[in-house]
């Protein structure tokens, strides 16, 4: 580290905070403020994304002014039918317009689940007990798992002579048929995601259970405080912050949600638990609407971004902090 | 926090969720070892009294399983193997090398004014279902579609925000003043990015590596939409069992299922205590 032994003299000189440009105006090296050669370094990342990612949006953003379909005619042929795709959209499909409910009532009901659930486990994961950090990993391997590999696990475990009905059958509830009602298909995306993304929660609660500054909680103890009120009235709201992480980062996600109830429901039956992914795909890639398709991934694509600024506004500062 | 023991009732509440969180795991691993007899039986057999390894064999080998009288499997998985390991490699390492500039970029010559994170963050946000359509027609004007490059370049394009930030909030936590220690040295400022920071940030780029990895590695869509002879990844080829055959070929699909997970969770061991952070895009610190 002679690094670090090299830095005994910027000490001596009381570096301005945040700024030193006059540490040592001798040094040709640190007399060229690191402002504009910075610039370069993102260029790059900028690049791969424009080239990547702006040019086929804009590309969709067109199409979806047309009627084009591939089955009937070259893009170029297509005839630009001005706003009629988005007014059928908005105004005419409810399939359209169910599918979106549908996903925020899911983002609803899953992040409600997968909160309790996390926040419990972390509690519990307060105590000292034996084989603590071979639970830890045991608890976080959901999360490792590929999303298709867990529709397709939990598909198996729903069939209707799977180990779930086995169990049902076995403390006398008598065995479902998961996939043939629509409430019940949904249970089965909902359990599905909880158990994928409870994990997710229980990190990012106990991470901040942990870092709690212990000396209120001393405080509050000698004042006599009960576990509970001293778990509500002091614990809980220091640990605001990182609950509004985990539900933002949850959310960005989960209204994103397809490869599980692809390989679950397939939407089904009938549309009934269609995610909005999955009916804009279905649009794009089994019914080849391309120019439609994309007109409702710009509407969803503008209501993200919409949703993903005022989500973000109270992490705001946690995402930018220069990490000093 | 206070510390307390674990009661009687906070262990089996404990135990309950174990056994929750690990059932679904064990049900995979189980039914990748069943014998074709097992795999859809009625009721369903929980443990099998003859483990086999037929099915792994059989996703290497199709024909292998036709010793059991099942016949259906027509293509080996190996392409989506070989696929899923090419594309991941190749989009994890560019990822993180772009990512690590960008990160270096913003985290020591950040203005505020320029630089705008959240928009690249929200990228993030967007349903891939809703960037895969213009994906899939600008790849088939530029004949990318049903190639690696494509499939490689969308996963760079979606996994650069994930790796920018992540690195930055590692870079983030070294003062700046290191640096300018060894600027004094003689080294340029740019020398001093790599000789200096770049070392003591390894963990933190194995960690970004990782998460990376887990991301490309785990995608479906884009590459189920651009796949169509040459290309093919492992969840692709999972799929494809589930509906081509569905019903029949449990077990194959189980074991495929098996080894595509079997990297991750071993990964993720590895990285647990960047877990917070990666997921969260440097939020949470630890």
């Amino acid at each position: 580290m002679s690094s670090l032994a090299a830095s005994a003299p910027l000490d001596i000189q009381e570096p301005a905070e945040g700024q030193r440009p006059s540490l040592s105006s001798s040094e040709p090296n640190l007399r060229k403020p690191p402002g504009h050669q910075g610039r370069f370094f993102t260029v790059p990342g900028q690049i791969v994304s424009l080239i990547v990612l702006i040019t086929p949006l804009l590309v969709a953003l067109y199409m979806s002014f047309t009627d084009w379909s591939p089955t009937r005619s070259s893009l170029k042929a297509a005839a630009f039918v001005g706003l009629e795709n988005y007014k059928e959209l908005l105004i005419y499909d409810n399939r359209f317009l169910e599918a979106i409910l549908r996903t925020l009532l899911l983002a609803l009901i899953c992040l409600s689940l997968e909160f309790v659930l996390g926040l419990s486990l972390a509690v519990l994961f307060l105590r000292n007990f034996r084989g603590k950090s071979f639970l830890f990993s045991a608890f976080l391997t959901p999360m490792m798992v590929l999303p298709v590999v867990v529709g397709y696990t939990f598909w198996m475990l729903f069939q209707s002579n799977g180990p779930i009905n086995q169990i049902l059958t076995l403390i006398g509830l008598g065995a479902i048929e998961w996939f043939k009602s629509p409430a019940l298909a949904f249970s089965a995306v909902v359990i599905t995601e909880v158990w994928h993304w409870t994990p997710l929660f229980f990190l990012i609660l106990l991470s901040g259970l942990n870092n709690v500054p212990e000396n209120p909680i001393r405080a509050a103890v000698i004042l006599g405080a009960s576990p509970r009120r001293l778990f509500w009235k002091v614990v809980f709201p220091m640990l605001r912050p990182v609950i509004t992480v985990a539900f933002v980062i949850r959310a960005m996600e989960i209204i994103k949600i397809f490869d599980e109830v692809f390989l679950l429901t397939r939407g089904g039956p009938g549309s009934s638990t269609e995610s909005i992914s999955l009916y804009i795909y279905k649009l794009a890639f089994n019914d080849f609407q391309l120019a439609y398709g994309a007109a409702a991934a710009f509407i969803v694509l503008t209501a993200s971004l919409i949703m993903v600024h005022f989500l973000l506004m109270p992490v705001r500062e946690q995402l930018l902090d220069k990490g000093r | 926090m206070l510390k307390s023991k674990l009661t009687f009732v906070t262990a089996a509440l404990l135990f309950i969720a174990l056994i929750f969180t690990l059932f679904p795991v064990f049900w995979l691993v189980s039914t990748a070892i069943k014998p074709p007899i097992d795999w859809n039986a009625s009721p369903a057999i929980w443990v099998p009294k003859e483990p086999t390894i037929i099915n792994f064999k059989t996703l290497f080998a199709p024909e292998a399983i036709r010793a059991y009288g099942v016949g259906g499997v027509s293509q080996a998985a190996t392409k989506a193997v070989l696929g899923s390991i090419l594309a991941s490699v190749v989009a994890t390492f560019i990822s993180v090398s772009l990512g690590l500039i960008s990160a270096i970029g913003l985290s020591r010559y950040s203005q505020s004014t320029w630089a705008t994170p959240l928009i690249i963050l929200s990228g993030r946000m967007f349903p891939p279902a809703a960037i895969a359509v213009p994906f899939v027609i600008v790849f088939s004007m530029t004949a990318l579609m049903d190639t690696f490059t494509g499939l490689i370049a969308i996963y760079v394009a979606v996994t650069l925000p994930f790796s920018t930030w992540m690195l930055k909030s590692f870079i983030d936590e070294l003062p700046r003043e290191i640096e300018e220690a060894a600027m004094l040295d003689g080294k340029s400022r740019i020398a001093a990015h790599f000789t200096v920071t770049l070392p003591l940030v390894k963990g933190g780029l194995f960690a970004t590596t990782m998460l990376v990895f887990i991301l490309n590695w785990s995608e479906y869509m884009f590459a189920q939409v651009l796949s169509n002879t040459r290309l093919s990844t492992i969840p692709v080829q999972l799929a494809k069992y589930v509906t081509a055959t569905a019903g029949t070929l449990y077990g194959v699909q189980a074991a495929l299922a098996v080894l595509a997970m079997a990297p991750l969770i071993l990964g993720g061991y590895f990285i647990q205590g960047h877990l917070a952070r990666g997921m969260t895009f440097g939020a949470i610190k630890k």
